[in-house]
């Protein structure tokens, strides 16, 4: 301002002195009308320049106040909301965060901040409720879920074939609503489903993950695996096989199987799981690998009716499993999942096959230097072969040396069954025994062959092995009750 | 209820059956004798291995059923697969004390001795 008047009093001085020197110089009459003149065109020119003066100064002042302010507002958007916006994202209250952040001088950038400051905690708060209240709405129907699939069991336990089916039924429609529910958990971050004590077999695993989806009888298992997966991510595992075989199913015409096939290999489990339906393009594999990817699940991303990839993800990601989608030989789609090695155990060896063998023959000798047989006997059987023991253990008496020449088809496996009718005949199978007592006097036996329709000359052979190992039973053990037919 | 829920397995009865409740032929009822017939194969469902690994002797299915902890419904039709196929044989308890063709020696005792013994017993 001062300056416009240090302008305005140069130019009054100038013009005036020049209006001074004009009316000076010029004759005394004209002197009025020339003073009268220069003294208005000085008071234009001095009002003039006064007035570009000022111009000048405000524009000046405006350009200094303007760049303060870009600069204010360059750093509000890059620096001061996004940090505001990530601290809010990451839990801070709307007043902590207004408080720790830089405050801009100006009162509408402050106003501006602190509307959406306001806005985004309000809408985070809002999200991250109705998160919790999906969560806990999830966690209760799988808790529902899954007592009542315990129930179920328990209840099938109980009940006959009428009900039984009826059962199965519910049960079928039970473990469904208990995926939508574990669906739900998992991408609203919540715990997923139950956790195994123990480590699951893939049989288990894969039967799990199947009894999950509605088409499960269209979908078969091609496993020979032996290997189990931790119990503490067998659940995710399962469920996320589950989800893709929904899809395969659903994505695949009703007539059409789905095949999943198993393979070890030395940095886990592969399972594939291929259907027949239309091959999908390279943009929508593309979307599906993006979908199952590494990285961090965006609510945003999820379509209101797709979930099951999501899931898929979300489980790829805590469990460390690798998810690729391939076109599939069968026409359709092949969805390869990696099951890492840290998940896979191999479970202890059952006692059961090579124990039982063991004690099997161990008792067979036992039983063969019992009351029938003799001592030559006994030995032959400790040394002998598989196949050998069939004719020795059929050799002491007439109606088993019917089974020996019968078994010359399958000799492993009838051996095994002649071998172990000798175990049938120890003294301690006593239930096998009352019940062979029980129901000795009623029916005929003429549905015998009937029941084995393929091989119709073996089963006598076999039902002549039963026979006489019942008989064994009976003279070992409870001679004192009753006659053998033969003493 | 949390023990049976920790006792589960993930695979659920109708997987197991696949998706069967009953079974048509009622050649096998509860108390039949099952042997099998032959080794489990890989890739054969657990259950009918378990079944073949237990019936090397004839065992019956309420025994079976108990021994799988399945519901003695579900092991029929177990059981009626594997005898379709051919590697079990199945045969009622009663068919051993019936007069067959067999040798004489093979046959149970008839049932009034049985009675004259236990009259006899009770008399001591």
């Amino acid at each position: 301002m001062d300056r416009t008047l240090l302008v305005l009093l140069a130019a009054v001085v100038v013009t005036g002195g020049a209006c001074l020197l004009a009316t000076a110089s010029v004759p005394a009459g004209d002197r009025a009308l020339v003073a009268t003149y220069t003294g208005v065109a000085a008071l234009a020119l001095c009002a003039t320049l006064a007035f570009a003066a000022h111009g000048f100064q405000t524009a000046r002042r405006l350009r200094g106040r303007v760049a303060t302010m870009e600069a204010e507002l360059l750093r509000l958007a890059d620096e001061t909301l996004p940090g505001a916006v990530k601290r809010l994202r990451d839990g801070a209250s709307s007043d902590t965060v207004l408080a720790s952040v830089v405050q801009p001088t100006g009162s509408a950038h402050r106003r501006i901040l602190r509307t959406l400051v306001d806005e985004v905690g309000r809408g985070e708060r809002m999200r991250a409720a109705a998160m919790s209240a999906c969560a806990n709405a999830a966690g209760r129907v799988q808790a529902l879920a899954t007592s009542m699939l315990a129930d179920l069991r328990e209840m099938e336990n109980r009940h006959d074939e009428e009900t039984l089916g009826d059962l199965l039924k519910l049960d079928h429609a039970t473990a469904q609503a208990g995926r939508l529910a574990d669906s739900i958990a998992v991408l609203t971050g919540a715990r997923s489903g139950r956790r195994w004590t123990k480590p699951i077999v893939m049989e288990s695993i894969l039967r799990g993950a199947v009894g999950r989806i509605s088409a499960y009888q269209r979908v078969r298992i091609h496993s020979t695996s032996t290997a189990a997966v931790a119990g503490y991510a067998a659940e995710g595992v399962m469920h996320a096989l589950a989800e893709l075989m929904d899809n395969a199913t659903s994505f695949s015409p009703p007539s059409e199987e789905v095949h999943v096939y198993v393979e070890e290999i030395h940095t886990g489990i592969v399972v594939t799981v291929e259907d027949g339906g239309l091959a999908m393009s390279s943009a929508a594999l593309e979307r599906a690998e993006q979908a199952v990817s590494a990285e961090a699940l965006d609510l945003a991303t999820l379509s209101g009716t797709r979930l099951g990839l999501a899931v898929v993800g979300c489980l790829a990601r805590k469990h460390g499993l690798t998810v690729s989608f391939r076109p599939s030989s069968r026409g359709g789609t092949g969805v390869v999942v990696m099951i890492p090695r840290q998940l896979v155990t191999q479970p202890a060896p059952e006692a059961a096959p090579a124990g039982s063998r063991a004690a099997g023959a161990q008792r067979r000798t036992e039983t063969a230097s019992g009351p029938g047989d003799g001592a030559p006997a006994a030995t032959a059987t400790l040394t002998a072969p598989a196949n050998d023991v069939a004719e020795t253990v059929a050799a002491p008496d007439a109606p088993t040396g019917a089974a020996a020449p019968a078994a010359s088809g399958t000799p492993q496996a009838e051996s095994d069954t002649t071998g172990e009718n000798m175990i049938a005949g120890l003294p301690k199978r006593r239930r096998g025994q009352t019940l062979a007592a029980a129901s000795a006097p009623s029916e005929a036996s003429a549905d015998a062959p009937k029941k084995k329709p393929a091989k119709p000359l073996d089963p006598g052979a076999k039902f002549t092995a039963f026979r006489e190992a019942g008989r064994r039973k009976r003279t070992g053990n409870d001679a004192h009750a009753s006659e053998p037919d033969d003493a | 209820m949390t023990r049976s829920v920790d006792r589960e397995d993930p695979d659920r009865l109708y997987i197991v059956t696949g998706g069967r409740s009953r079974v048509d032929e009622s050649s096998i009822d509860s108390v039949s004798l099952i042997v099998s017939e032959c080794d489990p194969t890989p890739g054969m469902q657990s259950e009918h291995v378990k079944i073949l690994r237990m019936c090397t002797g004839p065992k019956a299915v309420v025994e079976i059923a108990a021994e799988l902890g399945l519901p003695v419904s579900v092991v029929k039709i177990l059981l009626c697969d594997l005898l379709d196929t051919g590697r079990i044989t199945a045969r009622h308890p009663s068919s051993a004390a019936a007069p067959t063709p067999g040798p004489a020696k093979t046959r149970l005792p008839d049932p009034t001795v049985l009675k004259q013994v236990l009259v006899g017993l009770e008399k001591l």
